[in-house]
């Protein structure tokens, strides 16, 4: 029986968590100034955008779940008697690089990097294009696990891409994905009506969302001195068939200004000098009166 | 301009199952037409349907006056995709309307691929104007607000599941202009065995009036389920941030914010939590925001009307006790 050829994706992204609050408001700040009112991300980063140049990179979490239920999975067939031939891609700048590394380390027997720069950040369409076009040619994968949302502009729409250009099903807000006979596979999945689970058959999209998997797994020091010598593949978008260039030239829509969002409400302090008064004090103010009421 | 709203009742079965999601979906693109959409010429709702018991009660529901029915299979997105897409082409309808959430998503999306056009989700608010959509979403994890603008027709648009917070309803005197059967064309269902293991169980937060939030502050697992003993006792329904149920500190079910639960509580306490956009954004709508946290810098306590700047579980047990000790007294 041949093996099932697993592919996952994943971003990493930057800890936007970290950032100054003051470079939030100096990015939309920048925006609205820029010049021919175009493009508010202007060039990689600057100078029309968020600089995030100075943050940690994250993997971004839901892809975080992705590689573990993706290593989880694979390791599972094997138990089964099945064989499973996994590989990793991600696409974007050389931040990727050491994670790529720690996939290889944790098992991953492909690892592969589509180069581009920060053009992706707001161009859904050019990463399902990448993404589409590489699990086609390059890998010709049975299914391709990745996280529900990433990036900045957060849509949710790259796994929906992607399966349109592939003519694949996909699932999404995947929370559980086990192995079954013949390529096909048990997938518990968060939907509107409640948590679900159905028997998918490969190839498939499966979008991971709120998983209780959440953390990648953290490879020994023999791991990884066992792959030393193995390098990430990186590729250009031309190998791909892709002209990045023409591609965000032709862009249909387009980010233009960024705005600040101010939740700022009265922040009155309750003073004390215990949790006890500081508690009292809260309930002697407010809470014993709305708490009546509710 | 004209619009047409999308509703799938696919999985509205009067008979078996829980309800789906029409009713919530019909309410969030009844309040983005009345208040977030502007420079429209009118529309008209297209109901993707399964059930035929369902068909009086989905008309019910719809936006707009003007209906127009779709017999599918359930929750059958790519078939639905095509057959709006099959709509677009030559149509004078170039805006289609989706509800938030993973269903509205899939299907803007799909049908964006497939009729050449352009996709954007969560939108907030839009403008119309002959040759392009002008729309407001958040982006950066909700750290800003971007304006994005859309040229390529037709523009699939779902909104933010914020307008599903709207309870308000227009009486409308709907007529039903077509009503076609497509289930024919349906295709062999790509997936099989279908179970529910659990109904959602996140619903006790969205109508709850008392919130109680434990955040990474709490410490530990440990320090989590004390602020949950405390909501408990106080009476609240209890939820936590992202981080925490990422620690499997609490059960997924219990997360607030852009990937979970969206709340409007008269009041909600937050417990040790920084604060993050998308975790505030499951919060905002709350009458009265209390923040308990060591960090006199996180944005929480810019962001709360009352401040105390104190270990967050120490707080919540002496709340808790003070509010069982004067309930007692009563």
């Amino acid at each position: 029986m041949s093996a099932m050829r697993i592919l996952a994706y994943f971003r990493v992204t930057p800890d936007y968590e970290a950032l100054r609050e003051s470079e939030w408001a100096a990015g939309a700040a920048r925006s609205t100034s820029a010049a021919d009112g175009s493009n508010a991300m202007g060039e990689p980063n600057a100078p029309s955008g968020v600089d995030t140049r100075y943050v940690r990179r994250i993997l971004n979490c839901f892809d975080e779940s992705a590689l573990e239920l993706a290593l989880r999975l694979s390791n599972a067939l094997v138990r089964l008697g099945s064989a499973a031939d996994l590989g990793a891609l991600s696409v974007g700048a050389p931040d990727a690089e050491p994670h790529l590394k720690t996939l290889l380390a944790l098992g991953f027997e492909r690892a592969a990097r589509v180069h581009a720069e920060a053009a992706l950040d707001f161009a859904p369409a050019l990463s399902a294009a990448l993404i589409a076009a590489y699990t086609q040619r390059i890998d010709h994968s049975d299914l391709l696990v990745m996280g529900a949302r990433s990036g900045p502009g957060d849509g949710g729409t790259v796994p929906f891409r992607v399966a349109e250009q592939l003519g694949w099903p996909c699932l999404t807000q995947v929370t559980e994905v086990e192995p079954l006979a013949e390529g096909r596979l048990r997938v518990t999945l968060m939907t509107e009506d409640g948590l679900q689970r159905l028997t998918a058959r490969t190839p498939c999209v499966l979008a991971v969302g709120n998983a209780v998997v959440s953390h990648l797994r953290v490879p020994t020091l023999t791991d990884r001195l066992a792959v030393k010598d193995k390098q990430p593949f990186v590729m250009e978008p031309a190998d791909l068939g892709v002209d990045l260039v023409d591609a965000v030239r032709r862009q249909a829509t387009i980010l233009t200004a960024l705005e600040g969002i101010d939740w700022r409400r009265e922040s009155i302090l309750i003073a004390g000098d215990t949790p006890r008064t500081k508690a009292q004090a809260l309930f002697d103010s407010r809470l014993k009166n709305l708490l009546e009421k509710l | 301009m004209r619009f047409t709203a999308v509703v799938d009742g696919t999985a509205d079965r009067a008979a078996d199952g829980p309800p789906g999601g029409a009713r919530r979906q019909a309410a969030a693109l009844g309040a983005f037409l009345r208040a977030g959409l502007t420079g429209a010429a009118g529309g008209d709702t297209l109901v993707f349907y399964h059930d035929e018991r369902e068909k009086d009660r989905l008309v019910a529901l719809a936006p707009t006056r003007d209906i127009r029915l779709v017999r599918t299979g359930l929750r059958r997105f790519e078939r639905m995709a095509a057959l709006l897409s099959a709509q677009a082409e030559g149509g004078q309808t170039h805006l289609f309307l989706f509800a938030g959430g993973p269903a509205g998503t899939e299907l803007a999306t799909r049908m964006a691929c497939r009729s050449g056009g352009e996709v954007l989700t969560d939108v907030l608010n839009a403008e119309t104007a002959p040759d392009r959509l002008s729309c407001r979403r958040s982006i950066y994890s909700g750290h800003l607000m971007g304006r994005f603008e859309l040229s390529v027709r037709p523009w699939c648009v779902s909104v933010d599941p914020s307008w599903a917070d709207s309870d308000e309803s227009e009486a409308i005197e709907h007529v039903v202009l077509s009503d076609t059967d497509e289930t024919g064309g349906d295709g062999p269902e790509p997936f099989a065995d279908r179970e529910l293991l659990e109904a959602p169980s996140s619903g006790d937060l969205a109508g709850s009036r008392f919130v109680v939030v434990a955040g990474s502050g709490a410490g530990s697992r440990g320090g989590v389920e004390h602020i949950a003993e405390a909501a408990r006792r106080l009476g609240a329904t209890f939820g936590v941030t992202r981080p925490v149920a990422m620690s499997a500190w609490a059960p997924m079910d219990r997360l607030i914010g852009m990937s979970g639960a969206r709340t409007a509580p008269a009041l909600c306490i937050v417990a040790g939590a920084s604060g993050a956009p998308a975790f505030y954004w499951g919060i905002e709508k709350a009458g009265l925001i209390v923040a308990v946290d060591v960090d006199a810098h996180a944005p929480i306590v810019r962001e709360a009307d009352l401040v105390l700047l104190d270990d967050a579980v120490a707080v919540l047990e002496e709340l808790a006790a003070i509010v069982a000790a004067e309930r007692e007294a009563r």
